[in-house]
């Protein structure tokens, strides 16, 4: 590198707002020293679409449905959020069996996010083939989700105050089945992710977070667990049927003995956690009372119900990506007062400061996506070099990534 | 690429493809014309995938159960149902509709259900293929 | 895992209850909390609890309570709501405490009320750094002014937005005027 007569030259590179490949935009801007990241700067808001501004203009039962199309892979936790919300302000009791079918497909949707994630991860570092396989079981998974609600994504399986449809016997096989193979299949995945020695080259020791950082940062989610931070919604408070079943913190030490806080860390978790799930549902098949499925199954009067009340309340849930939260305030009207949505993403995204700071070029992709941003990264990387731009499109910084797993595999 | 999986690679070369298959292998150069042979037994296509119980499609309204509560109207989020004050029944415009099956589930008299189709991309919003009424 | 946890040198206990940190607080500043109330909710068969705690306080204490709880126990900050109620802006800062142990976890609500007519508040940076998104958004949605934050610019809304248009106000100073009624195009 050329260093300027007065200065030492440092470069700074914006990586801009539209990603095709990943849900929303966000941008970056590095200042590089040669090859290592000395600073970063995030720039979000490529997204904002007034959503809680066109919830404080419809009733609850529509918001249930705006709320659901925030995010398309967690599409099941804000409307579930805002129900828990509502349901402290009306002081709805919820039935035990609504509580437990609520609990499946929670972690139902945890298993097709986490392994969408695996694949990404697998693809950022330049193993195809793994992103097939995974993707591959994936399906299994959302074909199981479609026959449950009906459709893959958006699964419109949320009420105020239970769910829409239940899980009748007949269905049970079936599910039992499509358990049983993910259940055989996740060694083969645990053996490529967890054993190969390509995986640990990249991840091993790359974008640390510490504990006290992810504590000060106040980051959520698998993020933090992977430094070793003991934060789960699920465990720490007692929501739908979570309290009665057999749960614990998932940390990198359950598996390997020991805390990094590295990307090869986020991995594991993530993977115990998709374990965790199938075992949770096979828990909630064994345990689910009989019962109803929804506290007030005519809607007309649940609305008028919801009309008379006044107060303020949180929902708190579990996504995969982290600890969801939504403040709902209603006053008596058919239009909530205030609706403040909180993704999980938004409190990890401080975290990319000091995860990013020493790092090298080819290491942004799967840094920033092991934290399963619900953004997108890149899309441009311009490089300005004493006036001349130089643009690498994402194809190339893709390509930067796989060149240095060639290298490291030499 | 790594030695974990190289068996799987090795593997796939053997298998049957996973994904599920086109009609016909080739594109057929007229696509009408295939069709007709396919109709008359001369060709064969693969048979389309079956779609699960309780799948969420094009939406079907019986219009001589209708009462003209408008309680459908109320819970619809994107606001794709119509009020004909005159008949009181109504129109539903499937360019807007989001296929959640709210108004299924209010609606009194059980005049709405969802169907299975849902190949129905047009180029006009308010075509008669995307009108129920 | 001992029941105590270090952050930055200070060894803090856990489990601490919900009326002991009502208690607590209510003790050291006496009128200036206005109101305190504790909330439960209970659910799954078991009826396991979870239990709340809503705190009103005067704007005067705000950075002292914060000192408070931080020395208590290092909180997690989720997020900071807003509300126009007319006269004034109410922030309602929603802090978790505890947690690590199973279902003992306790949610803490503080809302602050900060007249119109001069909407400023001191920055909780300083003790909680991950406060810096949620308070870079209560600044341009909300034109609250945070005091000593380290970064001012906008966060959500893009650069070209005029300075004096806040989202979520009610007043002549909300979007009105912003948005296209898209949701008559003709049908």
């Amino acid at each position: 590198m050329k260093a300027k007569s007065t200065t030492k030259t440092s470069y700074h590179i914006p990586i801009g707002p539209i990603h095709p490949a990943l849900k929303e935009p966000v941008h970056f801007e590095f200042e590089i020293d040669g090859e290592r990241i000395v600073d970063v700067d995030v720039k979000l808001g490529h997204v904002h679409r007034g959503i809680e501004w066109a919830g404080s203009r419809r009733n609850p039962i529509q918001i249930l449905y705006l709320a659901e199309r925030i995010c398309g892979i967690c599409s099941y936790c804000h409307p579930i959020a805002f129900s828990l919300a509502v349901e402290g302000i009306a002081d709805i009791e919820i039935p035990e069996r609504a509580e437990y079918l609520r609990v499946i497909q929670g972690e139902l949707e945890r298993i097709c996010s986490h392994m969408l994630w695996a694949g990404v991860a697998a693809h950022e570092i330049g193993f195809d083939s793994v992103l097939y396989i995974t993707w591959e079981m994936r399906e299994r998974a959302l074909d199981l989700t479609e026959y449950l609600t009906g459709n893959r994504v958006t699964k419109a399986i949320t009420m105020i105050g239970g769910v829409r449809r239940d899980i009748t016997k007949d269905m049970i096989p079936r599910i039992q089945k499509d358990l049983k193979y993910l259940k055989d299949n996740f060694e083969k995945l645990r053996h490529i992710y967890l054993d190969d020695k390509t995986f640990k080259l990249r991840s091993k020791d790359c974008g640390i977070l510490t504990n006290e950082e992810a504590v000060k940062l106040c980051a959520v989610g698998p993020t933090t667990r992977a430094s070793g931070v003991k934060k789960d919604v699920r465990v720490d408070t007692s929501y739908f049927a979570y309290g009665d079943l057999d749960i614990d913190y998932m940390t990198p030490d359950v598996l390997t003995g020991e805390v990094n806080g590295d990307v090869y860390d986020r991995i594991v978790v993530r993977l115990l956690e998709v374990k965790q799930s199938i075992e949770l549902i096979e828990q909630c098949l064994d345990k689910m009372p009989k019962g109803d499925i929804v506290a007030e199954p005519k809607v007309a009067k649940l609305l008028a119900q919801l009309k008379k009340v006044e107060g303020e309340g949180i929902g708190r849930h579990e996504a995969p990506r982290g600890e969801v939260v939504h403040y709902v305030k209603l006053t008596g009207e058919e239009h909530p007062y205030t609706w403040k949505v909180r993704a999980p993403t938004y409190n990890n995204i401080l975290p990319w400061i000091p995860m990013l700071k020493g790092e090298q070029i080819a290491d942004i992709p799967i840094v920033a996506a092991s934290t399963d941003p619900c953004m997108s990264c890149t899309n441009r990387v311009g490089i300005i070099k004493d006036g001349n731009k130089n643009e690498l499109t994402k194809e190339q910084l893709h390509q930067l990534s796989i060149q240095k797993t060639r290298r490291l595999m030499k | 690429m790594g030695f974990s999986m190289l068996g799987q690679v090795f593997a796939q070369m053997f298998k049957k493809p996973w994904t599920n298959k086109f009609p016909a292998k080739y594109q057929p150069s007229n696509t009408t014309k295939y069709l007709a042979k396919v109709a008359e037994g001369k060709a064969k296509i693969n048979p389309p995938i079956e779609i699960p119980k309780g799948f969420r499609g094009k939406i079907k309204y019986d219009k001589d159960k209708c009462i003209g509560c408008k309680l459908c109207i109320k819970v619809c989020p994107t606001d794709a149902i119509e009020f004909k004050p005159e008949e009181k029944k109504i129109k539903i415009y499937l360019s807007r509709c989001c296929f959640c099956s709210q108004c299924n589930d209010i609606c009194p008299t059980k005049c709405l259900s969802m169907g299975d189709e849902f190949l129905l991309a047009d180029s006009d919003p308010y075509s008669k293929d995307l009108i129920v009424e | 895992m001992g029941q105590t946890r270090d952050i930055g040198g200070k060894k803090m206990s856990k489990n601490l209850k919900s009326e002991e940190i009502l208690k607590y607080f209510k003790d050291e500043f006496k009128t200036k909390i206005k109101e305190g109330k504790i909330y439960k909710r209970v659910a799954g068969s078991k009826k396991n609890e979870k239990l709340g705690i809503w705190l009103k306080i005067d704007r005067t204490i705000f950075k002292d309570f914060i000192k408070h709880l931080c020395a208590l126990q290092f909180p997690h900050l989720s997020v900071v709501s807003g509300n126009d109620l007319g006269e004034t802006i109410e922030l309602i800062y929603h802090f978790t405490l505890n947690s690590g142990k199973r279902m003992k976890e306790i949610e803490l609500n503080v809302s602050v009320d900060l007249p119109k007519s001069k909407p400023e508040i001191e920055t909780v940076c300083d003790f909680i750094p991950g406060a810096l998104v949620t308070e870079r958004e209560k600044q341009e949605m909300l034109g609250v002014k945070v005091i000593d934050i380290p970064d001012t610019r906008k966060l959500f809304l893009p650069d070209d937005i005029p300075d004096n248009v806040y989202p979520w106000r009610r007043d002549k100073t909300g979007p009105e005027k912003y948005y296209k009624n898209l949701h008559e195009v003709k049908k």
